[in-house]
């Protein structure tokens, strides 16, 4: 609701903004040469997409002519249809989502609970436990890439999902927990007193009182998950291995290795398209999450 | 199969939530145990044991796959492990293979490192102007806005995966893609454009080539390059930084000079294949000359001034006998030929840039541009002048240009254009140059040191460039080269670009060529620059507007107030981006897996990506452990920078 009327707020000022801007003739070409800008710049960041989906449903023969066409005369969505047929797609597509969701259960389940611990329940040594949790933000992931590889090679678990799903329940991402027990420190604490006074014990309190409430940021936490997941090319390079076990990323990434000539480039394609369609769209109804998040919360300080 | 793994995934999964669950209300009880025996009342117990319960899938997860991993992997960095084979312990062997570069897995180490300095170096700031011009660009409340700032994010999002790289890869073919062939259409449309891509596709090539001259030629790995650049570049931001005392300032622009000269140095030494000589001695003695050239530069009265001239004595002695030591012959006409023109270019600018502007100086460099006017003229119009004598001098000064002594690269016939590499030309210049410095004297700072910078690159290049292949100019080093048998191959692409000003047909091969794979994924992460951009968005955001209209009543343009308020006020977000793109430049995986090809794997790689490709197809542990350390000590050192001097080193609100 807050961001609602911010929104409103926001809204009001651009168009007193622009009344105020077009008011003079020179403010006007102002604004005229800002959209020309932004316009050109558009261009540039939507133009791989755009020739993406052009190139994606061009024939073999129009890929081959001069790329300065971006459209193809006759849309070929038989190119589509081939991609639908192939069964290393659909089980790399099957992988994919079945890898996600298992990653995003686990991880965003006990993700929250590690932060109801930090934010909600008050006991000695959280604070201690909570200050080695955000220092091992600082640590890039190289620190612990080979050990545990050695450790899954040990395990047995090379060329399973296991390596890619399971470290995620251990409540995988301290920035993940980090951003959940800020959200939920702004949860008025009377209700969980209330519920405590009522004998509901923290497990309760954490299902029925906190979780609803933190809808919001369970679902920012589970996009930024969904899309670091989905697009995640090397850990499944490591330790899948197997082409049946592939997923989307591999997929897409191996086609770079066929020895077709000419290469099929709208085959290609039509898999990218068809591989960046849900990020594209969550990213499209959450962005406000992802721009606004940052920008408010900015550096400072 | 694939069925059958994802219920073995399931299954597991079962096993893992179970234990977790156990693990985790033991955990609690374990902890419960501890607050019973010192005696906590009943209700912290209670507290101590749903804290640690609820907490303990990450406790555990620390544990398993933080704090074991990262110390098995310090242990294995100090073996010889092998996947399936025995553990031996051989101390810091690892570490000094990759640091020094000894064998292959070093040298690959090396090459990735300078592979992620030159991101830091070119890609990172490139990076960030474009964040910022995104940012300001979008700082204006339009209608509309929001959808271009998601316009602009978006690719941020797609970069993360392969599908859109592998567009870029094909959008980028060198033959017919996107980019050469829209380029060409422009250049046909606008001839102006057409010059100007061909501008960029020389000078990208001649930088790439040079580049690539420095990473091979290294005998002594990167470190001794690295070191030095990194501390000019901390100079070099010490000096951007504002609210600096005049003498800071002196010191600070004598010592990046110093080590920027010397550096240079180095460079030439490695261009000379001296390999018998240790290029440290060159880089040494270089480094000791120009200190004495440079002391001398720097005005003083009295005694100080009396100090100085003696140190700077004793150092250009010390430079000459190591110089000597490393096998030039100082007193020969070959060394002359060098050290004077460079001495007096180098004093020249030196007066200029460094300390409070002075008469003397003025005198003094006018006298320099007299001489330098005269030996033009000479040079110019040797028939009326006549006189054997003038000419040599000018051939001496003019680094040979008229030299038809023949090498086996033809170097001064073709690394420069004929008539950048005319006497007319090269005199005219420097007298223009240091006239206009002479003349610009108190009266416009900037613009003086801007000159006396762009002047001193000229020379510099110019200089470096005859050094490189200078083999004519040096009878001890064609010596050198015989005796030795080694040719100077390493800048063989750095000739060979600047050899020639390509043509109408020609385009940048992109991933076809080590020269421009570089250049291409510094395109990508432009495009790619979304989180800077809002990273400066949000700190232009909390600009106060009353700073803008004071200045404005004040009269303060465009251009001043995004220098004297913007840039300030955003200094945090600034060196926060800075830091971030460093630590991205040695992470960088998908772009290299999604962009390399076999000629270009070498010029791409990353640390994090040799890890990748090296340790697993090879299953070498230790070493792969070993190149992991490093990384991450670098990794940490500059995130502990950022937390340490993001408050100190850069202006905050108050």
């Amino acid at each position: 609701m807050a961001t609602q009327t911010q929104t409103q707020d926001i809204n009001r000022a651009a168009r007193l903004d622009l009344a105020r801007l077009t008011r003079h003739g020179g403010q006007r070409l102002r604004v005229l040469l800002l959209y020309a800008l932004l316009l050109a710049g558009a261009a540039f960041f939507l133009f791989p997409l755009v020739w993406m989906v052009g190139t994606s449903l061009k024939t073999i023969e129009e890929v081959g002519r001069s790329q300065l066409h971006l459209l193809p005369a006759e849309p070929q969505w038989r190119n589509y249809d081939k991609l639908l047929n192939e069964e290393a797609f659909y089980r790399a597509y099957a992988n994919s989502i079945f890898i996600v969701t298992i990653v995003l259960l686990g991880t965003v389940t006990s993700v929250s609970l590690v932060a109801f611990s930090f934010s909600r329940l008050e006991w000695r040594g959280r604070n201690v436990v909570f200050a080695l949790m955000m220092s091992t933000l600082m640590l890039p992931y190289q620190a612990t890439l080979v050990p545990q590889y050695v450790m899954f090679h040990e395990l047995n678990w090379l060329r399973t999902f296991n390596p890619i799903t399971l470290p995620g329940f251990f409540a995988g991402g301290a920035a993940l927990i980090f951003l959940l027990r800020q959200f939920m420190l702004g949860i008025p604490r009377e209700l969980d007193e209330a519920a405590m006074i009522d004998g509901a014990n923290p497990l309760q309190i954490w299902w029925h009182i906190i979780m609803p409430l933190s809808r919001p940021a369970v679902a920012t936490i589970s996009v930024f998950l969904f899309v670091g997941q989905w697009n995640n090319l090397m850990m499944p390079l490591i330790y899948l291995q197997k082409p049946a076990l592939y997923t989307m990323p591999i997929y897409v990434a191996q086609k770079l290795n066929l020895q077709e000539s000419p290469l099929p480039w709208q085959d290609m394609m039509a898999a990218s398209v068809l591989f960046v369609i849900p990020v594209l769209v969550v990213f499209l109804f959450t962005q406000r999450y992802f721009i606004e998040g940052i920008t408010t919360t900015g550096t400072k300080g | 199969m694939a069925s059958e793994a994802r219920f073995h995934n399931l299954e597991w999964a079962l096993y893992t939530v179970i234990f977790i669950v156990i693990s985790s209300v033991l955990l609690g009880a374990l902890a419960r145990l501890v607050a019973r025996l010192f005696r906590l009342s009943g209700a912290e117990q209670r507290k101590i044991f749903w804290g640690f319960t609820f907490a303990g899938p990450w406790i555990i997860g620390f544990f398993i796959f933080v704090l074991g991993p990262a110390l098995a992997s310090l242990y294995y960095s100090f073996t010889d492990y092998q996947l399936g084979q025995s553990i031996e312990w051989i101390g810091l062997d690892n570490y000094r293979a990759l640091l020094l570069g000894e064998g292959r897995q070093g040298r690959m180490f090396n090459t990735s490192m300078l592979n992620s300095f030159y991101y830091a170096l070119l890609g990172v700031p490139l990076q960030i102007t474009a964040a910022l011009a995104m940012a300001m660009l979008l700082n204006n409340e339009l209608p509309g806005i929001r959808a271009f700032r998601m316009i602009f994010y978006m690719p941020v999002i797609l970069a993360g995966g392969p599908a859109i790289l592998l567009a870029w890869r094909y959008m980028l073919a060198s033959n017919g893609g996107f980019v050469n062939e829209a380029m060409r259409k422009l250049g046909d449309l606008f001839f102006v454009f057409d010059y100007l891509y061909r501008l960029f596709i020389y000078g990208t090539e001649a930088f790439n080539g040079f580049y690539i001259g420095i990473m091979r030629g290294d005998p002594l790995g990167p470190w001794k390059y690295t070191l030095p650049a990194l501390l000019a570049g901390l100079l070099l931001f010490a000096l951007i930084r504002g609210e600096w005392s005049e003498g800071k300032r002196v010191l600070a622009w004598r010592g990046a000079t110093i080590i920027g000269i010397a550096v240079a140095f180095r460079l030439m030494s490695k261009g000379l294949m001296a390999q018998p000589i240790d290029p440290a001695w060159i880089y040494a003695g270089g480094a000791a000359a120009l200190a004495g050239i440079i002391l001398l530069a720097h005005e003083r009265r009295g005694l100080a001034r009396l100090i100085q001239v003696v140190t700077a004595l004793a150092a250009l002695a010390v430079g000459a006998l190591v110089l000597d030591r490393a096998g030039f012959d100082v007193a020969s006409r070959e060394s002359v030929r060098y050290l004077v023109p460079l001495g007096l270019v180098a004093t020249a600018l030196g007066f200029s840039a460094v300390g409070p502007w002075t008469r003397r100086k003025s005198a003094v460099l006018w006298a320099v541009v007299g001489a330098f006017g005269l030996i033009a003229l000479a040079r110019h119009a040797p028939g009326e002048m006549g006189g054997d004598r003038l000419e040599v001098v000018a051939r001496y000064l003019t680094f040979g240009s008229t030299i038809e002594t023949k090498t086996d690269l033809d170097y001064l016939q073709t690394a420069f254009p004929e008539w950048l590499m005319s006497a007319t030309w090269f005199y005219g210049l420097a007298v223009a140059v240091l006239a206009g410095i002479a003349l610009l004297g108190d009266r416009w700072p900037r613009a003086r040191r801007a000159l006396s910078i762009g002047a001193a690159a000229f020379f510099g290049l110019m200089a470096i460039g005859s050094f490189l292949d200078g083999r004519a100019y040096f009878g001890a080093f064609v010596d050198l080269a015989e005796a030795t048998g080694k040719t100077n191959y390493h800048f063989a692409m750095f000739h060979q670009a600047l050899n020639q000003f390509p043509d109408r047909t020609r385009v940048p091969l992109w991933m076809n060529s080590e020269l421009w794979s570089k250049p291409a994924l510094i395109l990508i992460t432009m495009w790619s620059s979304g989180t800077g951009m809002l990273i400066f968005l949000a700190a232009l955001k909390s600009v106060p507007r009353a700073l803008y209209e004071a200045a404005e009543v004040d009269g303060a343009n465009t251009l001043q107030r995004f220098l004297k308020i913007t840039l300030p006020m955003i200094s945090p977000a600034m060196f926060y981006n800075i830091v971030i793109g460093v630590i991205a430049a040695l992470q960088t995986f998908e772009i290299i897996y999604m962009l390399q090809t076999p000629l270009t794997r070498d010029s791409l790689s990353s640390a994090a990506f040799l890890l990748y490709a090296r340790t697993f197809s090879e299953l070498r542990i230790g070493e792969g452990a070993a190149m992991s350390w490093i990384l991450v000590v670098i990794i940490l050192t500059l995130t502990a920078l950022q937390f340490r001097y993001s408050r100190s080193w850069v202006h905050y609100e108050a």
